[in-house]
């Protein structure tokens, strides 16, 4: 006794098996095991699929079924082999009575198993078929008293003559023949938790075969996808069906049922695949449906089964007060639930079948199918709604749409249209919807979802973009209608408005974190994920047009300069070649090498004056940094005249290569060979060349910012120095000039603040006895410090 | 209690959408050839149709033969066209329609005589030199047998 109900592996029903079959030997057990169940049984996750699902069914249970089963059979003769078989509740064997395996009634008349029979009899007894084979016994043990299921809720509506306490058939099941199938899955539920198995008997149909042999059709699924918006339909469809009742045994212990996939679950209870987030192509989910808890499923189902049924049922329908009350809520504009199909073909079979054969022992009941016990909550959803307050006849047609996109003439053209045409279809289209089974699958949420999407598509920012020969097309129909009225209803001409959609932002911009390297980047479809991350910068053309030109001037340059290199190479590189060339072509060099050093000085020159260096040329060439380099390369090489020249450019222009010098300082690489040079002027030369560095106002300034201009300046003094302290002919003083220049360079160096006077390359030991020369002492002190010459440099 | 027919819900106006032959029997044509009739059930954003009491329409020559085929879901970018058949206007029409077995006896035939056609033309036109690639025995890789 204890084994089975210890062992959790088993499943409910077995115990609910064992529990029947046991109940025959020990009364006193029967209910305590009952509730202890039902305890279990709340527990239990209905959704498991060990206990209801592939875990369920294994191997070993069949053989322990068989080996209890054989047990039993020894225990008791009374039951019969397999009493249980008798509890089937029947196949809708209309025809089928041989394989209803109703224990014979003499073997029933032996021991207990009251309920196990009792329960077999109403069941079975309640099919006007199988009752027929059940006989004398079914009819004699329907009044044998039966615990009534108290919980059960009561079948209001069962116009059947069985006696109350056995109504065991669960709500909403006709006393038709039932199919465990087709129960609710409540139903079921609590068919299970009665104890009152249902055990299906089942014969070698399959399950969802319709017994009543009313063709092809399949009555179970067909009508469940039809009802889709019965919250119990829903439930189904959401939950599977309920787990098929336990096979049952036949006397020789043949399973005849099949193996019904396990019910699919799609909650997130544990042990359940997770509920997937609705990919984008799903279609809306139907508005009652959504179950997220099991035990919802039990609450649920029953209040609303609860309100749906009419007090009272009719015996007798026709199928036209069936249809219309089934067809009415159809017809309904916005009815939100979207009532399913009106009546199946079987269904309506079913019913000019009744009617015809009557109900034997008045066992009536709405002529529904079993399918109609699945049917059952739809059915009972028109009634309530039909009477309610859905009492909204639409008198015209509603058009609903969106129209923002059209044009609005062609809007008006097309509610012109509608309108001469809707009065015409709709009474003949209504009276044929109303005769298909199946219409309304689409739900109208699903509909309008579609169109949502293929309204999105229109949209447009720049309808004269997207669609320009759409909005021609109109305005000319407006412009032709205005001309054709000729302008008599002024009113009707309507500006054109266009409607555009504002134009959402939907650039993702990447997180970033302060400080990071990196933008944080979530990618979707909507935002790939960007493999560089280029910033463009749009340029204006004014911009673009400017920044070009600087490049090619600078090119330009370069391409100069390149080219005085390449001379300059070759006269520098004369000398060595001067040896390795015999002695004949000796001259034929010199000569080039001549050429060369012309040419190059005449790239600097001026056009016209031979003495004098280009300043433009000068400038640009030294704007370049290679260039400088080049001068100073080249300066050695040249005749002494040029050079100097050269220099006095140099220093002419110096002021303004002072600035550009700045970063650089690479005019020092002058300084040497300007060294060179400086020594073997002349007094005049040298008067000459610092006056150019002077120049104009404020020229000095400038160069005194600039490295190389200060070692310029301190050379030109020096060198002036030294030709006046060595030589005391020195033409120096003859006029004027080198005094006053050195004034004004004192003058100059003193005003300058300390911050731009650049300090020198190096500082010319003789520098402070120059200045003594011409400075009086303070100013002397003054310069000294300034300048940092050192007294000791003297 | 009397019908109150459905006011038309006009979706999408203005524009061509199958929202409005929804429940109504439609003729479908496949691009692989073949033609389907059948209630259209639903839809989708792709044209995706599902087709009930679908019915499969083999035509030879003047005559029909239906072969039911219940359910059908179409994946639409396999719909060259569709369009609404009028359920009055559904029975008079000149075509004749047999069992299903002739008419595949016939489609049969039809076919056969198709190809030996078809295999005439290719054997003149190889004599003269020019190959035609035929698509029906040429594998995925180009190559064309012939047994």
């Amino acid at each position: 006794m204890t084994s089975p109900f210890s062992n959790s592996q088993y499943p409910i029903y077995l115990h609910l098996l064992l529990l029947l079959r046991f109940s025959s030997l020990d009364e006193d057990c029967t209910l305590e095991k009952e509730e202890g169940l039902v305890e279990e049984e709340d527990e239990i996750d209905q959704f498991n699929d060990d206990t209801f699902g592939d875990g369920a069914i294994d191997d070993d249970w069949q053989e322990e079924h068989k080996r209890l089963a054989e047990l039993e059979e020894r225990k008791n003769d009374g039951l019969g082999g397999l009493g249980l078989g008798g509890l089937g509740m029947g196949g809708m064997g209309g025809g089928d009575s041989s394989t209803v395996q109703l224990p014979p009634p003499a073997s029933r008349e032996g021991g207990g198993g009251d309920l196990a029979e009792s329960l077999a009899m109403l069941i079975l007894g309640a099919d006007p078929a199988i009752a027929s084979v059940g006989g004398p016994a079914g009819s004699g043990d329907r009044s044998t008293g039966l615990p009534p299921p108290p919980s059960m809720p009561q079948q209001h509506h069962h116009p059947s003559q069985l006696p109350s306490h056995h109504q065991l058939t669960p709500s909403g099941l006709p006393p038709g023949p039932l199919h465990p199938s087709l129960l609710s899955y409540q139903q079921h539920q609590h068919l299970l938790r009665r104890g009152g198995a249902p055990m299906q008997q089942m014969n070698s149909h399959n399950i969802w075969e319709n017994n009543m042999g009313f063709g092809p059709v399949s009555v179970t699924p067909g009508l469940i996808t039809q009802m889709e918006d019965s919250p119990l339909m829903s439930i189904i469809k959401e939950v599977g069906l309920p787990n098929r009742p336990p096979p049952v045994m036949s006397e020789d212990g043949r399973d005849f049922s099949e193996r019904a996939p396990p019910p699919r679950s799609s909650s997130p209870v544990i042990g359940s695949p997770p509920v997937r987030a609705v990919p984008i192509g799903t279609p809306p989910k139907q508005p009652m449906s959504h179950i997220h808890h099991p035990t919802t499923v039990h609450v649920r189902a029953p209040v609303h089964h609860q309100h749906r049924y009419p007090p009272s049922f009719p015996e007798r329908i026709s199928p036209n007060t069936l249809l219309n009350m089934a067809n009415s809520p159809l017809c309904r504009p916005p009815f939100p639930a979207g009532v399913g199909p009106v009546l199946s073909q079987i269904q309506r079979a079913q019913m000019l079948n009744s009617q015809v054969a009557g109900f034997p022992r008045g066992c009536q009941g709405p002529p529904l199918l079993p399918g109609g016990g699945g049917f059952r909550p739809f059915f009972g959803q028109p009634p309530p709604h039909r009477m309610g307050p859905h009492h909204n006849h639409v008198p015209c047609p509603i058009i609903r749409h969106n129209t923002t996109h059209l044009h609005p003439q062609h809007r008006r053209m097309l509610t012109q249209r509608m309108q001469s045409r809707g009065g015409y279809r709709g009474g003949r289209v209504g009276d044929w919807r109303s005769r298909d089974p199946y219409s309304n699958l689409m739900t109208q949420r699903e509909k309008e979802w579609v169109a949502k999407i293929q309204m999105m598509q229109l949209q447009s920012t720049d309808p004269y973009l997207d669609d320009y020969y759409y909005q021609n097309y109109f305005e000319k129909m407006e412009k032709r209608q205005e001309r054709d009225r000729d302008g008599v209803r002024k009113e009707h001409t309507t500006k054109l408005i266009t409607p555009q959609v504002a134009k959402l932002e939907h650039t993702y911009r990447p997180v970033q974190f302060a400080g990071s390297l990196g933008k944080l980047t979530v990618s979707s479809v909507n935002n790939p994920r960007k493999m560089i991350d280029t910033v463009v910068t749009s340029r204006t053309d004014d911009e673009e047009k400017r920044e070009k030109q600087v490049w090619n001037k600078r090119r330009q340059i370069l391409y100069t300069v390149e080219k005085m290199y390449s001379l300059l190479l070759e006269v520098q590189d004369f000398e060595k070649r001067f040896m390795q060339t015999p002695e004949e072509q000796r001259e034929t060099l010199l000569e080039q090498h001549k050429t060369h050093t012309l040419q190059l000085y005449a790239s600097l020159k001026e056009k016209e004056w031979d003495d004098r260096v280009s300043d433009e040329q000068c400038l640009l060439i030294m704007s370049v940094r290679k260039g400088k380099r080049l001068i100073s390369r080249l300066i050695p090489f040249l005749p002494p005249l040029q050079a100097a020249t050269v220099v006095m450019g140099i220093a002419r222009n110096l002021h303004a290569l002072a600035k550009k010098d700045k970063q650089d300082q690479a005019l020092c690489w002058l300084v040497e060979p300007v060294a060179v040079v400086i020594s073997s002027l002349s007094s005049a030369a040298l008067t000459d060349l610092l006056q150019e560095l002077q120049g104009s106002e404020g020229q000095l300034s400038k160069v005194l910012q600039n490295k190389f201009g200060v070692t310029l300046l301190y050379l030109i003094l020096s060198e002036g120095e030294r030709m006046q302290s060595s030589d005391l002919n020195c033409q120096l003083m003859d006029d004027n000039r080198w005094t006053e220049l050195v004034f004004s360079v004192t003058r100059e160096l003193l005003n300058v603040p300390p911050s731009s006077l650049s300090p020198p390359l190096f500082t010319p030991p003789n520098l402070l006895s120059l200045f003594s020369r011409y400075v009086d002492r303070q100013r002397l002190e003054l310069l000294q410090e300034k300048l940092q010459i050192s007294a000791l440099s003297r | 209690m009397r019908f109150t027919s459905r006011p038309k819900m006009n979706y999408m106006p203005g524009t061509a959408s199958l929202i409005e032959d929804i429940d109504k029997k439609h003729l479908v044509l496949l691009r692989d050839g073949r033609t389907l009739i059948g209630f259209l059930r639903s839809i989708d954003q792709f044209a995706n149709l599902v087709l009930q009491q679908t019915v499969e329409r083999i035509h030879v020559g003047k005559r029909y033969g239906d072969i039911p085929r219940g359910i059908f879901i179409v994946r639409g970018e396999n719909v060259v066209l569709l369009g609404e058949i009028d359920l009055e206007k559904e029975s008079d029409t000149s075509l004749q329609q047999v069992c299903i077995e002739d008419i595949l006896e016939e489609q049969r035939l039809q076919q056969q005589s198709r190809q030996e056609a078809e295999k005439t033309k290719h054997l003149a036109l190889k004599e003269r030199g020019l190959v035609m690639p035929r698509s029906d025995i040429m594998d995925e890789y180009g190559v064309q047998h012939q047994y």
